[in-house]
């Protein structure tokens, strides 16, 4: 009887043990596991706006052939310009910006200037260089043929325990002529009944 | 004794109403008998390992086009066979023509919900010319 009960001791203790998940763990970052709270945008959100914003431009501008080059036989060339956060939160806005730059250097039609940007120069060694360049050898920067420009807004509400926060990605594309060439938006909304959910 | 017998089955009837009516969500939907557009639609391969949420959310068709740009562009038409409201994600991946997987930091899984018997179309444009194939993974919400 004793021993009976030992060793259900032991499964048991075995069991806990062998279930009990550890502490941290790695997650993929484009898992369904991600940590979601209600009142800020995760990293996933920005993801998600990041690829619907470079789905648009590549529907409504570089697959039909509108996205124009000031080069021949070269890609577009983007500089990016304010991207302002009007949320409560202290946010990187390359969290957005970078994703949406990688996908669209992948594209093969459209590649980012790391000289000309709002705020200064993204590299600044590089835009030395340039000077240098256009100084001594008198030759021409070349120019963007857009500029990325947008705005993160935020809008929270609450009814009962129900909060909800919503989130606006705001994008636009202009030429050298400053005509918005593309435009789009992405709204998140999220609910939950305490600050931090999960999704 | 027979008043309150009937009266009884009354409140039972409006509370199960009322019940029914608060936790279906089912979407009622309009659209033309005879759709103008053309679809170039795709034999689909599937894989259930999570037989529930198949059961939930069916995949009625893929729809494929390249425009001039050369990138693929699909749309995914699904429907919650349930009559209350299912969350899911779904994540899409692209390959180049040799199969490899086209790695990009957008790659998410999207959150998505549809109503009892509601009908979405998920779409998604390719990355790049390149990506010749392409995968989509319905999973659970993880809480």
């Amino acid at each position: 009887m004793k021993s009976t009960l030992t060793s259900a001791a032991l499964a048991a203790t075995a069991l806990i043990v062998g279930c009990s998940s550890p502490k941290t763990t790695y997650v993929e970052p484009g898992s369904s596991r991600l940590v979601t709270n209600v009142d800020q945008i995760n990293i996933q959100d920005f993801a998600q706006a990041a690829d619907t914003m470079v789905n648009s431009l590549i529907d409504n501008l570089i697959n039909p052939g509108q996205l124009k080059s000031g080069v021949p036989d070269q890609p577009a060339l983007l500089a990016i310009s304010r991207i302002q956060n009007n949320t409560g939160t202290q946010l990187d806005t390359d969290l957005l910006v970078k994703k949406m730059r990688v996908a669209l250097l992948r594209t093969g039609k459209v590649q980012t200037s790391t000289t000309i940007a709002y705020g200064g120069a993204e590299d600044p060694l590089m835009a030395e260089e340039e000077k240098n360049n256009q100084f001594f050898n008198d030759k021409p920067k070349r120019r963007p043929d857009y500029t990325l420009s947008g705005k993160i807004i935020e809008d929270r509400t609450r009814a009962g325990n129900v909060r909800q926060s919503a989130f606006v990605f705001q994008l636009s594309l202009s030429s050298r002529d400053g005509i918005g060439v593309w435009e789009d938006e992405k709204t998140i909304v999220k609910q939950g009944s305490r600050p931090t959910v999960g999704f | 004794m027979k008043t309150f017998g009937s009266l009884a089955a009354v409140a039972l009837g409006a509370a199960v109403g009322l019940l029914s009516g608060c936790g279906s969500t089912a979407v009622n939907s309009v659209e033309p008998a005879q759709s103008s557009a053309q679809r170039a639609m795709l034999s689909d391969k599937c894989v259930f390992n999570d037989r529930s949420l198949a059961k939930a959310v069916r995949v009625l068709g893929i729809n494929t086009a390249t425009d001039q740009g050369g990138f693929l562009k699909i749309q995914i038409e699904v429907q919650n066979t349930t009559r209350s409201r299912k969350l899911f994600t779904y994540r899409i991946e692209w390959f180049d023509e040799h199969g490899i997987l086209i790695s990009l930091p957008t790659t998410v899984a999207t959150p998505r919900s549809l109503e009892g018997r509601d009908l979405a179309d998920i779409t998604a444009t390719a990355p790049t010319a390149k990506a010749k194939d392409f995968r989509i993974q319905f999973l659970e919400p993880v809480s």
